[in-house]
């Protein structure tokens, strides 16, 4: 079956990239947009829109019932949900099953089974997939809580059975916080997604996060589309990604790839989804989870394998055969990504929506700019602070680290704050240059980070100029195009 | 003619002097600079700094004015202009009864109503901005004199949420 036509129900950088393979299809695009995104670019793309009303994201882009009737009313074959919102939801999978639409991702069962921590460990113990030590049933009981965490040895982490984001999550040094932590981290997942269960696990205070990308047909045809490092993180989210990892091994890929395929085979997945796994020192690997959807950090994979991961989403939904072997994919080359937030890294990261004044994309070769926003786009508060993706592709780690470091000097975004400032240190440094990439990076090596004076001499250059030439911009803009100002109609404000 | 400009955190004294309607010769704390300029358009400058070749982005706003250089952002204004947020900051520390949002948010939560008995530390509204929740607490015991806002409403860094009033005797933080 060809899908004639696909709604994406998602907004920003995933919803544009969902639809630019669409459209290379042949295949037309519906988006769905809340009263804030009218002008936002994935509506502006498609070839149809619904309006979902208030932007508040149980109103809209979460509201299942708004966005199957928009399915129905357009006649879309199938939905693609992007990442967030109801990507990872079993009940919105479901209902796309009951209705008739083609949900672009696994079996409900399946997102439901995963989306469950504890419910997957079990899953992959029974599959050979090897765990992070820990238990495998949730336990309200402190008792027996501290009995297992005596077992298995300090520092453990606390984990909710539903959590994600973050959420729910406690490092525990000693048995003299574990109950502490246990109501608080239960608490949090409580509030946070409902379900108050927890379960503790090993914390592997010097580890790596390596996650492989898997791709599974109908047909039984399941392939790992090798390995994405993500080891740089701050607030237990991924900030920059690559591949492959520094770590990485011929034979360690090998192993780590089977696990991977296995823990797919024990879950019975379909379409594309993401293992994720722990690596410590040693290389020891330790299953984390399955992420049952399309990754933020996809495009390094498709610049090192060559393979569009929304084309075989679509093609697999459709119920097509993988089109190649395990044996068939190779890398070429490193990729490395950076996450482009709305963000202030100069007050504590916060969230910096507002006005896009003026924006220039970094280009050339083996330079990709995912990009959910446009000069005089107003960023929304409503959503995720991801604005775009900036990612590269060179013939080695080093060149593609140059390669960033240029392309993100070229990324102009004003109005708003971004991280670009602080992306650049982090990769400048020569830990992340010897590839010294743990989960606590940002901990050990950026602790409080602040921007640097850089250059601003030249700075307050451009601001006296600006100065100068600012007035006429403003009063005497002609029709088309942008105004020439010249300094000798300001110079009288100056008083030089 | 001297003026005073704050670049971040940086107070720098600069001395422009105009050569021609393209140079300027610019002085800043006692570094001179040779300065060729042309606008590429109204948020793009091409300079020329001592012979070297340098692109600047700048974006005005009513308080300061954004300017970008090889990744680097920089925010620059006059010294001696009275910039509102340094105006906010001020009238912050002498009255710290005022609550106000560290972003650009929207009100999810309000946690107290006008007359309510708050101490200090106590959650007072919640606001939150791109799926991040910031709960402000209040900084002292005092009384609830005005809440100011609406659940739903957008709110800015300086706008005031909930007026408290601090309990007699209790000296601002």
């Amino acid at each position: 079956m060809k899908f004639k036509r696909i709604l994406v129900a998602n907004r920003g950088e995933i919803a544009v990239r969902v639809m630019n393979t669409c459209r290379e299809m042949g295949i037309e695009t519906v988006a769905v947009y809340s009263d804030v995104d009218r002008q936002a670019i994935h509506t502006l793309k498609a070839d149809r829109r619904v309006p979902l009303g208030p932007p508040e994201p149980s109103e809209s882009y979460l509201n299942i019932d708004k966005i199957i009737s928009a399915a129905l009313e357009t006649g879309a074959e199938a939905i693609h949900p992007g990442y967030g919102f109801l990507s990872e939801n079993h009940v919105f999978a479901k209902r796309c099953e009951d209705e008739g639409i083609v949900f672009i991702g696994p079996p409900s069962s399946v997102i439901r089974d995963l989306g469950d921590k504890i419910t997957a460990r079990r899953i992959m113990v029974g599959g050979g997939v090897p765990v992070v030590p820990g238990i495998t049933k949730e336990e309200p009981d402190s008792a027996a809580l501290k009995k297992e965490a005596d077992r298995i040895g300090y520092p453990i982490l606390i984990k909710a059975s539903a959590g994600g984001g973050g959420k729910g999550i406690r490092i525990v040094n000693g048995s003299a916080e574990l109950k502490e932590a246990a109501v608080s981290a239960s608490n949090e997942a409580l509030a946070a997604f409902g379900n108050g269960a927890i379960y503790l696990e090993k914390f592997l205070p010097k580890a790596r996060h390596i996650e492989f990308q898997i791709l599974a047909d109908s047909h039984g045809n399941i392939v790992h589309v090798l390995e994405r490092e993500c080891s740089i993180q701050r607030r237990h989210q991924k900030i920059i990604e690559e591949s492959p990892s520094t770590i990485m091994t011929p034979e360690l890929r090998r192993e780590m790839g089977k696990a991977a395929v296995a823990a797919a085979r024990a879950s019975g997945y379909v379409n594309a989804g993401t293992v994720e796994f722990l690596v410590d020192d040693n290389k020891n690997f330790y299953f984390l989870e399955v992420n049952t959807r399309l990754q933020v950090e996809h495009p390094v994979t498709e610049m090192i394998t060559g393979i569009d991961m929304v084309r075989r989403q679509i093609e697999i939904a459709s119920g097509d055969r993988l089109p190649f072997r395990q044996e068939d994919i190779v890398g070429r080359g490193h990729s490395i990504e950076c996450r482009i937030y709305a963000e202030d890294p100069e007050n504590g990261f916060f969230p910096s929506p507002g006005k896009i004044t003026y924006m220039r994309e970094p280009s050339g070769a083996g330079v990709r700019n995912d990009c959910g926003i446009y000069s005089g786009f107003e960023v929304p508060y409503e959503y995720d602070p991801i604005l775009s993706k900036l990612i590269v592709h060179a013939e080695n780690r080093q060149m593609a680290i140059s390669r960033m470091d240029r392309a993100l000097e070229e990324y102009v975004i004003l109005g708003i704050k971004t991280p670009i400032p602080f992306l650049l240190d982090i990769i400048r440094s020569g830990a992340f240059k010897r590839g010294e990439t743990f989960t606590d990076f940002i901990a050990a090596n950026f602790p409080d980070w602040k921007a640097g004076h850089g250059e601003s001499d030249l700075a307050a250059v451009a601001y006296i100029v600006n100065a100068l030439a600012r007035k006429p911009a403003e009063t005497h803009a002609p029709t088309g195009g942008e105004a020439e100002p010249s300094p000798w109609r300001t110079l009288g404000g100056w008083r030089m | 003619m001297e003026y005073k400009l704050r670049i971040g955190d940086r107070e720098a004294t600069v001395e422009v002097n105009t050569i021609d309607h393209e140079n300027l010769d610019i002085l800043i704390d006692g570094a001179r600079y040779s300065v060729d300029h042309s606008a590429v358009s109204m948020h793009h400058l091409s300079l020329t700094i001592d012979g070297r070749a340098v692109n600047a982005y700048v974006s005005d706003s009513p308080d300061a004015t954004q300017i970008s250089i090889n990744g680097l952002n920089y925010t620059v204004r006059d010294a001696e202009a009275q910039p509102s947020t340094a105006g906010r900051k001020k009238s912050r520390k002498e009255l710290p009864q005022e609550i106000t949002p560290p972003m650009p948010s929207v009100v999810v939560r309000i946690l107290v109503s006008e007359g309510d008995t708050v101490a200090k530390g106590q959650g007072v509204i919640v606001v939150s901005a791109m799926k991040l929740e910031t709960t402000l607490f209040a900084p002292f015991d005092g009384l609830v004199r005005e809440v100011r806002v609406r659940t739903g409403e957008k709110v800015m860094p300086g706008q005031i949420l909930v007026d408290i009033e601090g309990a007699k005797n209790v000296p601002p933080e």
